[in-house]
């Protein structure tokens, strides 16, 4: 009786261990704001490519490069645009996402300029009413190192992170909105496309317009709306088969309707 | 004096309650809501904003299923070896014993990124179910043999001299005695390193990895539901629900796992007289 049951398992184990149908796989790794996106395309791809498995993982956009460049994925998701010493890369922008500065809805300003963002942040301005708002603190919401809508809102600004004076440091898109939205005199930075559909949804927010542009996907479309940031998948040969296939398709106006599903704005 | 300390345990274990309650209730009100039974049959839509959980749920049981076959038989061996041979090699004991108390306070992004380095890429299984049920094996590796150590440990001496008067050998002993004894501990065991297994993320983000498709084979990748949690509270805009809906099946099987192995120990209890 034992021994069946053992024989049962490793019979189990053994044929479990391997796929009924080899397909060709391609991994990718890198930035976890990519990879829900990149999920969704893939599947689209598999039911179109029978023979193809796309599999997405995740950990950041600098493991998407180290992967890549490794070998151990084939495509890499990079959050940002590519760096001076990763240029050996080929790089594909598919979408394009922007930064909103975000406040409670019930605060009554409603555009800051580029000095006055400083000032907040650096601390030289601390009360809504040298803006025009009521006579209340500032609370000066900031994101957590490495995450990298903190470089590029930094980099924007010519800020650098030691300057900052937050009252309260957050990690994701979501914590920002939700940190946002329950306390009416803080201000924040998160994903545009985030912002834009939490607040449709009726969460308590407000877009500021920033440099006299409104903070709307549309004018992330065209350009002119300061804050973006590109969206790119890279590999490190100039891609071929399968690979290129499916960056063929996400470049392809085919995926734009999943692309604006996840509230980015597609490249094509 | 008496009073006093009658109270702070009370209030110890009171708050402890409490914390489990509020924290129960809050996922139940907020998934319950929403919930619908095809939530456990379909797959994940739109990065897990819709659709149901059904690739999550059978990925979870079959690391789960990976961890266990591997940590059953090894974690039992160690805690025969740490019990049993601990008179005739008292230094290899002890330095097993360190290992152990240091593994068991290692991190689990360690082990994480260990099991990635080792099983991912230098074995190279890949992001595979494999890969994170080892991970994960290694990882409550300690726990499970304390708890069958310490389960071994209760075994009066006579169970062994007894064997030994009539001339029965060691394997004799082990096989016969120590191990129907060690039995329950080793369901106690196995449940405390599930319910660690279900909770983990870390370890699993990098070796079983993402995918949230149905796994074809055991060399698959396949999302756990923990890491689905993280990933549509942390990544996905109004992927809040769904996050809900997924603790709640979470707890639900930590209560299940926990429930039907109390009633297996309860019938084995009631079965045995040595016991």
């Amino acid at each position: 009786m034992i021994k069946f049951t053992i024989f049962i398992f490793v019979f189990a184990l053994v044929t479990l261990s391997f796929p009924l149908n080899a397909k060709e796989t391609i991994v990718i790794t890198g930035s976890s704001t990519i990879a829900p996106t990149l999920l969704d395309l893939a599947k689209l791809y598999e039911a179109k490519n029978k023979g193809v498995r796309i599999d997405v993982q995740t950990g950041g956009s600098s493991r998407g490069v180290a992967d890549v460049r490794k070998d151990l994925a084939k495509i890499g998701m990079v959050s940002r645009a590519l760096k001076a010493d990763e240029k050996d890369l080929h790089a594909f922008t598919f979408a394009t996402d922007g930064i909103a500065i975000i406040v409670h809805k019930t605060n009554s300003v409603s555009e800051l300029t580029k000095e006055q963002i400083v000032d907040i942040y650096k601390g030289s301005i601390t009360n809504w009413k040298v803006l025009g708002g009521a006579d209340q603190k500032i609370v000066v919401v900031n994101k957590a190192e490495g995450r990298s809508t903190l470089e590029l809102f930094i980099g924007f600004f010519g800020l650098k992170n030691s300057q900052i004076k937050a009252d309260i440091v957050i990690g994701d898109n979501e914590q920002g909105i939700k940190t946002v939205s329950t306390n009416k005199n803080s201000i924040g930075y998160v994903s545009i496309g985030t912002a834009e559909y939490n607040a449709s949804v009726g969460v308590p927010l407000k877009l500021l317009n920033f440099q006299g542009k409104s903070a709307k996907v549309e004018n992330i479309k065209n350009g002119t709306y300061p804050l973006t940031r590109e969206l790119n998948l890279i590999t490190k040969l100039k891609p071929s088969g399968s690979i290129e296939g499916f960056i063929k398709f996400v470049l392809s106006p085919e995926s734009t309707h999943v692309i604006k599903d996840h509230f980015f704005v597609p490249a094509y | 004096m008496e009073r006093m300390t009658k109270f702070l345990a009370w209030l110890s274990a009171g708050i402890l309650l409490l914390i489990l309650v509020l924290m129960v209730q809050d996922i139940f009100v907020n998934s319950l809501r929403h919930f619908d039974f095809s939530f456990l049959s379909q797959d994940p839509l739109s990065g897990g904003r819709k659709g149901g959980i059904f690739p999550i749920i059978i990925s979870t049981l079959l690391i789960l299923g990976v961890c266990m076959i591997v940590i059953v038989p090894m974690g039992l061996g160690t805690a025969l070896f740490l019990s049993e041979y601990s008179d005739e090699h008292p230094k290899v004991v002890h330095i097993v014993r360190k290992a152990l108390e240091i593994l068991s306070g290692v991190p689990s992004i360690v082990f994480g990124l260990f099991g990635n380095a080792l099983f991912c890429v230098f074995l190279g299984f890949g992001f595979s179910i494999w890969s994170g049920g080892l991970t994960l094996a290694i990882m409550s590796m300690p726990l499970f043999i304390r708890t069958v150590e310490e389960g071994i440990r209760t075994i009066p001496k006579n169970y062994r001299l007894v064997p030994l008067s009539l001339g029965l050998g060691r394997t004799t002993t082990i096989r016969s005695i120590i191990i129907p004894y060690a039995l329950p501990f080793v369901i106690v065991g196995g449940v405390l390193s599930i319910g660690r297994s279900l909770a983990e993320t870390a370890a699993l983000i990098f070796t079983s990895g993402y995918v949230d498709r149905m796994p074809e084979s055991l060399s698959d990748s396949g999302r756990a539901l923990s890491i689905h949690i993280y990933d549509l509270t942390m990544n996905v805009p109004g992927g809040d629900t769904n996050a809900y809906k997924t603790a709640m099946v979470l707890i639900v099987l930590i209560f299940i796992t926990n429930g039907l192995f109390t009633i297996v120990l309860k019938t084995w209890y009631k079965k045995r007289i040595i016991l």
